[in-house]
């Protein structure tokens, strides 16, 4: 067990989700318990024509170790970051990272194919597209001129 | 220009604070105070029998934005996180990854081994190995009892 960092994840996270609530968004978070998440990864999610695109802030995590899941309309990513292996002979002269199992959920919209979610995991951020329903894609409709 | 999350800067005011007050090796130095970083990211230094093993995690970063040098002793990791956009078309529903500079600076030793130190990133985590000086590896001497 060392010493860790302390970051004031959890009352910064609890105003956000209380912000998220009030605005009841698209995307909106669903309550993570501490528990749940010693390590938030940071998350940007994006909005394009035809899809979504979530990055999530995962450094040093095994592929394995991360499971995606959609159920009743909320995304979930969950996971454990592993520390490296160690010998008991090693010294830590400074322990920043943080190392543990996270966990965030996301409400989806109903305008999401969730059955064609994609994933990858490029330079420690893990990558979804959520594509949109094709229902849902902006029309165009030609007017013809008679 | 979007809106992105306001991070607790003086935390970091404190954690300097904190290493003057133990004034240990790969201290962070004065420099990386002046320096306006976007970020910190978190780094951990191990020592192990023959050299030291500093990570620091950096999601999201080509490798080509990372640069590493050494002067007066001094190692310096610093780059620039890029944040990649597809168009300027889309629509941000969320932005908690912070984008920007970082730099830190560590203090090595004086039996590191600078002309052998290595680096690879992969999976957002820069691994850098400073092996100790052989002269410094504690030897092991048998006495014999006459």
């Amino acid at each position: 067990m060392t010493i860790t960092r302390w970051i004031p994840r959890s009352s910064l996270l609890g105003f956000q989700n209380e912000v998220d609530r009030l605005m009841d968004s698209v995307f909106g978070t669903e309550p993570e318990t501490a528990d749940e998440c010693l390590i938030c990864p940071s998350v940007d999610i994006e909005e394009y024509d035809k899809y979504f695109l979530l990055h999530f802030e995962l450094p040093g995590i095994n592929k394995k170790d991360v499971t995606i899941n959609v159920k009743d309309n909320i995304l979930t990513v969950e996971g454990e970051k592993k520390a490296g292996k160690k010998s008991d002979s090693d010294k830590y002269h400074l322990s920043e990272r943080v190392y543990g199992k996270f966990r965030r959920n996301f409400r989806l919209p109903e305008t999401v194919d969730t059955e064609n979610i994609e994933a990858e995991y490029v330079d420690g951020v893990l990558n979804l597209t959520v594509p949109k329903l094709a229902e849902a894609l902006p029309k165009q409709i030609e007017i013809k001129v008679k | 220009m979007a809106i992105t999350r306001w991070t607790p800067r003086s935390m970091l005011g404190f954690r300097n604070e904190f290493d003057r007050l133990f004034d240990s090796f790969f201290n962070p130095t004065e420099e990386e105070e002046t320096f306006l970083a976007a970020f910190s990211p978190a780094v951990d230094i191990e020592e192990r029998d023959k050299d030291y093993l500093v990570t620091a995690e950096l999601p999201g970063i080509k490798k080509e934005d990372i640069k590493m040098n050494i002067k007066d002793n001094l190692l310096t990791i610093s780059g620039e996180k890029k944040q990649e956009k597809k168009t300027d078309k889309n629509n941000y529903h969320r932005t908690e990854r912070i984008y920007g500079s970082f730099q830190r600076s560590f203090r090595l030793p004086d039996y590191a081994d600078q002309e052998n130190i290595s680096a690879e990133f992969k999976d957002g985590v820069l691994n850098v190995t400073i092996p100790k000086l052989k002269e410094s590896i504690s030897k092991s001497i048998d006495i014999k009892v006459k």
